[in-house]
């Protein structure tokens, strides 16, 4: 016990000094980081609270309603934590850069793997706790539960997570087992994507917006057989729900079964992984050590996206856009999230082809215009999203080589702009691509066309300069992961910044554009004091524009050229 | 040719270097010694153009780093103490990068690139992945890819480190001859018997600032001490070391 607490106390003691150390800035970091999340979390609370309330309000019915959805929320939690498990668990246990150290350690097999496993759950937990939390307590407050639910809350939700925790545990160990750690990260990437596509079309199948429309079904008999979930008595989740919904509805029968399975499940799943550890673990960690060969497949095709990428740079800027380019494919964790991203885009467009315009109240063609406008936020906000990820940790990811790059003659001015250049054609492609399919789905008229594709083509000019400009300014190059650049305190700033620009050309387009657009529908011309106003908005945008692109790169380049590694 | 004048180094309230004068003439090799946090590799870190001075100038072949940074960086090769490269590049993919971001092309390129390979012996490894490569090999990398653009001046940060003998011998023998046609290097070591067999000059950091300097008889003098470098370092820089 002593050599675990000593295993796991770095992690705290890191913390600790973190906290202690922090200067005003980083405080002020923390602070905006906590601010977002309580934001998030009201959201969630009174979402919840206002779908319950509704449930609530529905005789018959409203009960059903409500305990679908905790059943369903605990089934994704629970998936959902045992997804997160696998992924923290196969860096926490094989990958982590500390491990060669405590391996070296005197310390127990046992104790290592449950140090390590603690980590894990640690990682992995804490934040769907916390945003499970608004979810529960709106439960409470719409069902006026008593302090026993909420007691309920822990020794239900402690138990789930460990019973997770060590599914992905065991299903970690035993990829490993058998693949080196990093193929076995590969393969737990591509099983996500399939498993992240799966679960989507399982729920389009399902159809869930027929669940709120009672009128579509024949009967009241249908309606509460279409309602029934899947019973899955065998699942932790389903105990978890019918001990907290019996805590709710202050159902007076005995728990106990569900209890016992709950904990007896945990403590007999933590006994199987460290009796399982005993037999794989320290084999597993061996062949994660191993070196990964160059795979030569696809190696010719990847030389001639290379040589048409860098065609129009110089050779400066040639050969850094090249190894961006080689070293983006050759990172798995990269290009996988690229596809799982295309899949959301494709995701996106389907969605615009099933809208039901023909059934709406709203006369068509003003709809399908409103809709087209809706949508340069919505594919300026795809794109901003897409940028996070892959634009704007595009200065962190030369990573702990930046030196390379620092002391070449290679200007900085020309190693950002470079890397605007090699990041914009791209994203044009990308959102022009959006725009015009999506438009053409909606059959909007020529005008919202060509005003759609000409403000996103110039809005993706200032949200690759906003990630690029802001990357700079906050560059992570000590990251053991690139996924982690855009997670941080920087990433969340350029994902406010961007919003805040696209949000700000919509608005100032968007009176212009009623005006004409009314004026057309209505056989009426448009004055001159309407059209002094339009061009003046309109000039506006070009400023706005303008500004997103000077004024972070300027501010990028400053923090490049101040940067000391 | 290299010149300091004043250089000083601040972190936080702490002077890492402290008002350093130096001139190194074109074709030495210059040892640059000192205790752990001396201030060696902050010195080196300015004169590769990756940390600024907060005080004080550095010439090398006569232009200053601070307003011709590009001019000075084309002229230099930098080798740090720490072989951190782009891992998912192959030894020759880093190679053609490296001399891109020097602005070099042409058909020789691929001649200079196999040459370099050869001579680090790194012919069997060139399209593996760096990530696949040894601590050594990725050193012998490294110092393959400074010379590259054929830099007038070397500045290398403990180049010994994670080489084997042969490898150490090798980079030996072509920091001498580069030196012997007209280039100059700066190094900083920790291993005192490859400064004394290879500098023309050792200055003695200790504290940011420079304790003794010269050959390595004046150096002798200066320390009053017969012997090896090691008892000069010893004696010159203190610590319980030296009873």
């Amino acid at each position: 016990m002593r050599i675990f607490k000593l295993l796991i106390s770095p992690r705290f003691i890191g913390f600790k000094n973190s906290l202690k150390r922090s200067q005003s800035n980083s405080r002020l970091k923390i602070l905006t980081l906590a601010g977002t999340g309580i934001l998030f979390w009201l959201v969630l609370f009174f979402f919840t609270y206002r779908v319950l309330a509704y449930f609530s309000s529905q005789e018959m019915i409203g009960d059903i309603l409500a305990r679908h959805l905790l059943a369903m929320v605990f089934l994704t939690f629970f998936s959902m934590l045992i997804f997160s498990h696998i992924i923290t668990a196969l860096s926490n246990l094989y990958l982590s850069q500390d491990l060669e150290l405590c391996y070296s350690s005197p310390a127990s097999l046992a104790e290592l793997f449950l140090s390590r496993s603690f980590y894990t759950v640690i990682d992995s937990s804490w934040m769907l706790l916390v945003f499970g939390l608004p979810v529960m307590i709106a439960y409470g407050v719409v069902y006026s539960a008593g302090l026993n639910y909420y007691l309920s809350l822990i020794y239900v939700s402690f138990p789930l997570i460990i019973i997770s925790a060590s599914l992905g545990i065991m299903i970690v160990m035993v990829l490993v087992r058998f693949f080196p750690a990093q193929r076995a990260r590969d393969i737990i990437m591509y099983l996500s994507i399939i498993l992240i596509i799966l679960l989507y079309l399982l729920f389009r199948f399902l159809r869930p917006e027929r669940l709120v429309n009672p009128d579509a079904f024949i009967s009241i008999a249908q309606y509460l057989g279409a309602l029934k979930a899947p019973s899955s008595p065998y699942l932790p989740s389903h105990w978890a729900t019918d001990l907290l919904w019996a805590r709710l509805t202050m159902y007076t029968g005995s728990q106990i079964l569900n209890y016992l399975l709950l904990w007896s499940t945990a403590f007999a799943m933590v006994v199987i992984d460290v009796w399982l550890a005993g037999l794989i673990y320290s084999e597993g960690f061996s062949k994660a050590q191993e070196a990964k060969r160059r795979s030569h497949a696809g190696k010719r095709m990847l030389e001639k996206i290379v040589s048409a990428v860098i065609k129009p740079f110089g050779p400066e800027s040639a050969s850094l856009i090249a190894k961006d380019v080689r070293t983006f494919f050759r990172d798995n964790s990269q290009w996988s999230q690229l596809l799982l991203l295309g899949a959301l885009v494709v995701v996106y467009l389907y969605n615009f082809s099933v809208l039901p315009l023909e059934r709406s109240p709203i006369k068509s063609i003003y709809l399908q215009n409103a809709l087209s406008f809706l949508n340069i936020g919505l594919a300026g906000f795809v794109i901003s999203a897409l940028s996070a990820r892959f634009i704007f940790p595009a200065v962190s990811s030369e990573g702990r080589a930046f030196w390379i790059v620092l002391s070449s003659p290679l200007s900085s001015r020309r190693f950002l702009w470079s890397k605007y250049f090699a990041y914009l054609l791209p994203m044009l492609v990308l959102s022009e691509v959006l725009i015009i399919y999506t438009n053409y789905l909606l059959k909007v008229t020529p005008f919202m066309m060509a005003l759609s594709s000409v403000t996103i083509f110039f809005l993706v000019f200032g949200i690759v300069a906003l990630g690029i400009g802001l990357g700079a300014v906050y560059p992570n190059f000590h990251h053991e992961n690139i996924a982690q650049v855009a997670t941080g305190f920087g990433g969340l700033i350029y994902m406010i910044s961007s919003s805040v620009f696209i949000a700000l050309v919509i608005m100032l387009e968007a009176g212009p554009v009623y005006t004409i657009l009314s004026a057309h529908f209505k056989g009426v011309s448009i004055t001159h004091l309407q059209w002094i106003w339009v061009v003046c908005s309109f000039i506006g945008v070009i400023f706005v524009n303008i500004f997103a692109i000077k004024r972070p790169m300027a501010a990028g380049l400053k923090a490049l050229n101040s940067y000391e590694g | 040719m290299i010149t300091f004048e004043n250089l000083t180094k601040i972190y936080s309230g702490i002077k890492a270097v402290d008002n350093l004068n130096l001139h190194i003439e074109q074709g030495t090799i210059f040892g640059f010694i000192g205790p752990n946090g001396a201030g060696k590799t902050t010195t080196i870190k300015m004169m590769a153009g990756v940390l600024r001075p907060t005080k004080g100038r550095i010439y090398i072949n006569g232009l200053d780093i601070a307003k011709a940074p590009s001019k000075v960086k084309k002229i230099i090769g930098f080798i740090p103490d720490r072989p951190f490269l782009y891992e998912k590049l192959s030894g020759v993919e880093f190679l053609r990068f490296k001399a891109g971001i020097y602005g070099m092309t042409g058909n020789r390129l691929g001649e200079k690139i196999l040459y370099l390979l050869n001579l680090f012996e790194l012919s069997d490894w060139a399209d593996e992945l760096i990530e696949s490569y040894s601590h050594g090999m990725k050193q012998r990398l490294i110092i393959a890819s400074a010379m590259i653009h054929e830099p007038r001046v070397i500045i290398v940060d403990e180049p010994m480190v994670g080489l084997d003998p042969r490898g150490a011998k090798l980079v030996k023998e072509i920091f001498k001859e580069w030196a012997s046609k007209g280039a100059t290097v700066f190094m900083s070591t920790h291993t005192l018997a490859l400064a004394q067999e290879v500098c023309h000059q050792i200055a003695i950091v200790d504290n940011g600032r420079i304790v003794a300097s010269g050959t390595s008889e004046d150096l002798k003098k200066q320390a009053g001490v017969e012997g090896d470098l090691e008892k000069i370092f010893l004696k010159i820089t203190g610590g319980v070391a030296t009873k």
